[in-house]
């Protein structure tokens, strides 16, 4: 398990709807505060690479310092980002498919208003418990 | 590490400049940015101050195309340690800024500025610019050395003359770049760098050290090419440097001689990028970036470092390809110089370095990766904690404000895209969901608080309140559910301090709490309705209103009065309330020092209002103000006085917020979370205000309470109507409305006209008659209900009250401007006044009868007056004093005396005591030759009191009045009404005899008043009209209709006497009546006496008659064993036949035996009856004897048994 890793959810409204901190280092505010800013600012460079590629996992798309951000873009154009220290792409890959399908779980849900933020409880613990499953 | 390098840094000649003596800022400023004009000098312009000393070693100085690059450097800067290494690093001139007023002596001037260039001694040139010399000064003659005085002049000459100077400084330095040059190429000069080692040479460097001499100073001459412009020579110098540079492993040199061979090349092309040349750069400036990197040195790494070298060239790389379809070059460039920024020794570097990052990727058009790295520069800022620093932090936080959706709104206005689109939201009413979402786009929470927590940080230690503010404002307005309660009264606290160190009145464009939307905008009370005004019209309130069954008609398309609904109409100089509602989420006390409307179109007072908010609670308030002038007014929103600071407050915003909680998109609804209920959006109508009108103002004299009335109560009130407006009341017009108009009499419209016009300030009284309604079954019922638990009010708010509509309006205006613009003719009003009327039940109505009853005649000898009185019934009313007795008369048909009574009964279930009196108004008498005493005289009958829960009987007298014979034509109504069929046909016009019999009920009831009275002041009439028709309905034919025979018993004391008096019967009833008014029978006396008959039909009646006589019990005495009467003559079986309208008569005589009372009764039976006859009679079947009775005669036989 990574030691920093932070996973959040942006609509295509750029709008983060998920947030989650499953890394296994202490938390800490300021870091949880990084963390975010370096994926809100690495919306930019994803706004770019999703359009030349066809695959949905764009790997390791931007770091700062020791920090890399992996991106995960959905049809829809929701995008899954984590930001992690380690460098395992084959469970990020894997945690973001399984990620995928919760999410497309969410979406079916008739309450559920696309864009809006996720707060079932349920996908919260899955999504943590693959976290600790692939990174 | 410098900032803003780029490859072209290295042709650039670095000018010192510095203010000389005591020069204002802005003045400063000023120089230095006309000195920036002149940042590049072509070499074609400096000809005329160049002279060549010496052969040039520039051999390819291109003068007709190439020109001297100058950066200035405001304060100058301490000289590099790396100066060697790049010669652009060198300060090359000094020029200073001296501002003549604040320094009078010169001589002072030049001593300083002669001190300040000894810290330059690499400055080649120095001169000292002189701006705004005074006379005194100009005319001091003495000649200084690099004094350059500009004369006073127009910014243009100054310019010039400025222009021309630079120019002289550029050929002063190509002359001393050149004699440098000359100078090493044959001298050797040594040129080191910080990273070579300062340790004492051993042999084995030295000789190392001379062989890298050579290189090193072919790139220093290089880079004096380039200085001079001469691209070609630098390239060929480089050249020689890179060949000399890879022999001797000097990779740095060698790194430094590339790049300075990038920017030859650059310079050579002027700018002219392609692919290849673009290609070249790339692979060169790689190489460079790796030869720096090679350049690295463990030993010292820890006092020196290279490394900013490499950074400066990914920088200058970067930058040089940075466009946007590079971009990932770019960002793979910028991300490497990011990650070096850790091995950075000194925090001034990685400073610039991410101020350089940050700026190349706005250059890129990514704005947030831009902010991330403004922010890393903030935060590097706020950790020097000084002043400045935090100055610098707090504007570098400003400009990330954007990419995070936190910007100040008055950075926002300053942006009229941006608040364009924001504007086209707000205007579509019905917004699609994707904009919804659009307007909340990046809500970065976490982010958004940091970046605004740290703009606040900045600005406390910046010493900046307004920004201050500003920020806590922001954070507390959008954050607040995020915030604990703590924390939100930290931000409160902040914002007080802040303002405490405010001037008063200061304004922020950025609001802080309340929230504030629109709750409603009253429409106008009904007391100042605003009715459109058709001139053309006499009713020119008519149009105003849509007529007709449809919402829609396609007349009324295109009119502009189509949108009515979101009109609204304000009036010059009449107060107006607009109801808001304010909300205060946040868990500390909110004290709103003043609130009122915020009016963009200035022609509106607004007054201000003071609330206090506890902590999480929503208020509805009224804000109030006057219109000033004529035209549309605006209210985007409020404008408060909170927490010491002036802000505006758009409804807008909170709209679109509300929006986005209902979307789920926004943290909380604060109005929600107040516990105020959902609303819906409303919308701010189109407000115009028009001119002043007249305004009426009524109340009702007396009190504006309800009036209590009994059912049918009569009673006066008066309305007060005075003009509180400041235009007179031309025109009005008073019409009833509501429910119940009926009970409105009377209005006295006339008074209301001869008060207009109406003058401001006048008043006038109206006097309108109420009459009570009945109250219906079920109001009845309950009012009941209600009296008796002693409520009233109920009544009054059912709306069962009718209204008084008042149209009014003012004077029309011109009526040249009236032909030429008809809605410009000001509007009307409409004021209404409700009449509140309380209506109690009263005397409540039970039943009516008609009563009738008969007194037995005497016979005598005058009282055979059966056709007499035919056709005038009221003459012998006439000589009756007693009122009573008048009604009490002989019934002409009958022959007896006859009473009739109407008997309506009443209960009274109220809690007071009624009285009711009764009058009948007397007919007027129709014959021409009757008395001509007055009849109109109601009788006054004594009054009857019903007390509470009683019941009382009133008796109404009712006169006589008999249609003169009988007819077939009456009734033909009544075989209908009856179901008959097959009768005869009416021979007569059916309908005349009909209304005229309904016209004599209707004139019967109408005659007939009963008036109550309860208390002082209460009194009414008893609306019975139905109950007395109802009942006469049915007696109708008893009361109207005489009967087919009269029988009339007489004396028959003189044959001849009864004969004339048959004949003359008005004279004898005049002359004998009152003689005869003592008729006396005698016992044991034969009397001999007549029966007359008369027939009241149009045809001849046979008939059987008889006569009885009976004693007070009642006994038959003239038949039977017993008998005590004797007789002579027939008394029955008497056949008689009587022609029409005729009488006939029969004598017998009687011998009484015993005094006392008897009675004499005539009967007979018709033969052949017809059908006339029989109807009247009520017979069912034609076979069945019709059977006709007079009434009883007494008979007084005086005697002694």
């Amino acid at each position: 398990m990574a030691t920093t890793a932070c996973f959040i959810i942006v609509s295509r409204n750029d709008i983060p709807i998920y947030e989650a901190e499953v890394g296994s280092a202490a938390k800490r505010e300021d870091a949880a505060q990084l963390h975010q800013f370096i994926l809100h600012a690495a919306l930019d460079i994803v706004q770019d690479l999703a359009w030349t590629t066809s695959a949905m996992f764009l790997k390791a798309i931007d770091r700062f310092n020791d920090l890399v951000v992996s991106v995960y873009v959905t049809a829809g154009h929701t995008r899954f980002m984590l930001l992690h220290d380690s460098r395992n792409d084959d469970g990020i890959k894997s945690f973001f498919q399984e990620v995928h399908e919760l999410y497309i779980k969410i979406l079916l849900n008739p309450l559920y208003l696309p864009g809006s933020r996720i707060t079932s409880s349920h996908f919260d613990t899955k999504v943590r418990a693959l976290a600790r499953k692939y990174l | 590490m410098e900032p803003d390098v780029s490859i072209e840094t290295s042709c650039m000649i670095r000018i010192a400049v510095l203010p000389i003596g005591d020069v204002p800022p802005p003045l400063l400023r000023d120089y230095h940015s006309m000195l920036l004009r002149h940042h590049a000098i072509p070499l074609s312009t400096i000809s005329s101050f160049y002279t060549e000393h010496q052969k040039s070693p520039f051999a390819h100085q291109p003068w007709d195309s190439g020109s001297l690059r100058f950066k200035f450097v405001l304060g100058g800067a301490p000289p590099s340690p790396w100066e060697d290494f790049q010669s652009n690093r060198k300060i090359l001139a000094v020029i200073g800024i001296c501002h003549c007023p604040s320094s009078p002596d010169l001589d002072f001037v030049i001593d300083q500025f002669n001190a300040a260039c000894k810290g330059y001694t690499s400055a080649l040139v120095e001169r000292c610019f002189a701006f705004c010399p005074g006379d005194s000064q100009l005319e001091d003659g003495k000649k200084r050395e690099n004094l350059v005085l500009f004369p006073p002049s127009d910014r243009a000459t100054q310019e010039f003359h400025l222009q021309t100077m630079m120019q002289d400084i550029a050929a002063s330095l190509l002359m001393e770049f050149e004699k440098w040059v000359l100078q090493a190429e044959s001298a050797g000069t040594i040129l080191k760098t910080p990273l070579d080692s300062q340790a004492t040479l051993s042999s084995e460097e030295v000789i190392k050290a001379k062989k890298r001499r050579l290189a090193r100073a072919q790139k220093t001459i290089g880079d004096y090419c380039l200085l001079a412009g001469s691209p070609v020579d630098a390239n060929a110098h480089y050249s020689t440097a890179l060949e000399l540079a890879r022999l001797t492993a000097d990779y740095f040199w060698y790194a430094g001689a590339l790049e300075g061979s990038v920017c030859a090349i650059l310079v050579d092309r002027m700018g002219q990028k392609d692919s290849v040349v673009e290609d070249e750069v790339r692979y060169r400036y790689n190489s460079v970036i790796v030869h720096y990197r090679k350049s690295f040195i463990q030993d010292n790494a820890q006092r020196v470092s290279p490394l900013t070298f490499e950074l400066e060239a990914t920088l200058k790389l970067a930058r040089f390809l940075c466009r946007r379809d590079l971009a990932k070059e770019v960002v793979e460039l910028l991300t490497s110089a990011a990650d070096g920024a850790k091995s950075l020794i000194d925090a001034s570097d990685r400073l610039i370095l991410y101020v350089e990052i940050a700026r190349l990727f706005g250059t890129l058009g990514y704005q947030r990766k831009a902010a991330f790295f403004s922010r890393q520069v903030a935060q590097l800022y706020l950790q020097q904690e000084n002043r400045l620093a935090a100055i610098s932090a707090m504007q570098v936080l400003a400009m990330t404000t954007k990419a995070y959706r936190v910007q100040s709104r008055a950075s926002i206005s300053r942006h009229p895209l941006s608040n364009e689109t924001e504007s086209g939201h707000a205007d579509g009413g019905k917004m699609h969901h994707q904009s919804v979402v659009s307007l909340f786009e990046s809500q970065w929470s976490t982010l958004q608080m940091v970046v605004l927590r740290e703009i606040l940080l900045s600005a406390v230690r910046a010493g900046d309140p307004l920004a201050a503010w500003s920020a806590a404002a922001r954070l507390l307005r959008s954050y607040y559910p995020l915030i604990t309660p703590a924390g939100q009264n930290g931000l409160a606290s902040a914002l007080s301090n802040s303002a405490e160190r405010l001037p008063s009145g200061t304004r922020c464009a950025d609001p802080a709490l309340p929230f504030i939307r629109l709750y409603s905008f009253p429409l106008h009370p009904s007391q100042m309705d605003i009715v459109k005004r058709n001139p053309a019209r006499e009713d020119w309130w008519a149009g105003s209103a849509p007529s007709g069954p449809f919402i829609y008609t396609p007349f009324s398309k295109g009119e502009p009065n189509d949108n009515s609904k979101q009109d609204l109409i304000w009036i010059v100089g009449e107060p107006v309330q607009v109801l808001v509602e304010l909300a205060n989420p946040c868990g500390f006390d909110l004290k709103v020092d003043s609130i009122y409307l915020s009016v963009q179109s200035g022609n509106f007072d607004s007054f201000p209002l003071s609330v206090d908010l506890p902590p999480n609670s929503s208020q509805v308030i009224m804000l109030s103000g006057i219109p000033t002038s004529v035209g549309p007014v605006v209210i985007p929103g409020c404008t408060v006085h909170c927490f010491g600071v002036i802000t505006e407050h758009l409804f807008r915003d909170v709209d679109n917020l509300l929006l986005g909680a209902a979307q789920g998109l926004v943290l909380s609804d604060p109005f929600r979370c107040c516990g105020s209920p959902r609303l819906r959006n409303v919308s701010v109508p189109n407000i115009s205000v028009v001119p002043p009108l007249p305004l009426l103002v009524s109340h009702v004299v007396g009190g504006d309470g309800a009036v209590v009335l009994y059912e049918g109560e009569i009673r006066d009130v008066w309305i007060n109507l005075a003009n509180a407006g400041t235009v007179p009341v031309e025109q009005a017009h008073i019409s009833l409305s509501g429910r119940n108009q009926d009970s409105v009499i009377s209005i006295a419209y006339e008074t209301l006209k001869s008060a207009l016009p109406l003058k401001p300030g006048a008043e006038v009284t109206l006097p309108v008659t109420l009459k009570a309604w009945r109250l219906g079954l079920g109001e009845s019922d309950t009012a009941a209900g209600k009296s008796a638990s002693g409520s009233t009010g109920r009544n009054v708010k059912d709306g069962s009250s009718p209204s008084l509509l008042i149209h009014y309006a003012g004077p029309l205006g011109d009526a040249g401007d009236l032909e030429t613009n008809k809605s410009s003719v000001p509007p009307g009003r409409r004021l209404v006044v409700p009449l509140q009327i309380c209506v109690l039940q009263g005397l409540s109505f039970v039943k009516a009868r008609l009563l009738s009853m008969e007194i037995p005649a005497h016979v005598g000898e005058s009282l055979s007056n059966l056709a007499n009185v035919d056709g005038n019934p009221l003459d012998e009313t006439v000589g009756y004093g007693n009122k009573i007795e008048r009604l009490v008369k002989i019934d002409p048909f009958r022959g007896s005396w006859g009473l009739r009574f109407l008997e309506l009964e009443l209960s009274n279930p109220t809690d007071v005591v009624f009285e009711i009196s009764v009058s009948v108004q007397l007919e007027k008498s129709s014959n021409g030759d009757d008395l001509s005493v007055d009849y109109a005289a109601e009788y006054g009958y004594p009054k009857t009191r019903i007390d509470r829960d009683y019941f009382a009987r009133v008796l109404i007298p009712l006169e006589h009045f008999k249609l003169p014979f009988l007819d077939d034509s009456i009734f033909s109504k009544d075989w209908q009404s009856d179901g008959y069929t097959g009768g005869r046909n009416p021979i007569f016009s059916e309908r005349n005899t009909k209304a005229e019999l309904n016209a004599s009920i209707k004139n019967l009831i109408s005659r007939i008043k009963v008036r109550w009275q309860s208390g002082r002041n209460s009194s009414g009439e008893l609306n019975i009209k139905d109950a007395i028709q109802a009942a006469l309905q049915s007696s109708v034919m008893d009361v109207l209709l005489p009967d087919p025979l009269t029988f009339g018993f007489r004396l028959a004391r003189n044959g001849s006497e009864n004969a004339s008096k048959l004949d003359l019967p008005k004279e004898l009833n005049t002359s004998i009546q009152p003689s005869a008014s003592k008729n006396f029978v005698i016992a044991h006396d034969m009397t001999p006496m007549e029966v007359l008959v008369r027939n009241n039909t149009k045809e001849t009646i046979k008939m059987n008659l008889s006569v009885t006589c009976r004693d007070v019990a009642g006994e038959n005495c003239v038949e039977g064993t017993k008998a005590t009467v004797l007789w002579a003559g027939v008394l029955s079986g008497i056949t008689m036949e009587v022609p029409p309208l005729q009488e006939s008569k029969h004598c017998f005589s009687l011998y009484f035996l015993v005094p006392g009372e008897y009675t004499l009764v005539a009967a007979a039976v018709i033969d052949d009856a017809n059908d006339v006859l029989r109807a009247r009679a009520k017979s069912k079947s034609p076979d069945e004897p019709i059977f006709c009775r007079g009434p009883p005669f007494h008979v007084h036989v005086d005697g002694t048994a």
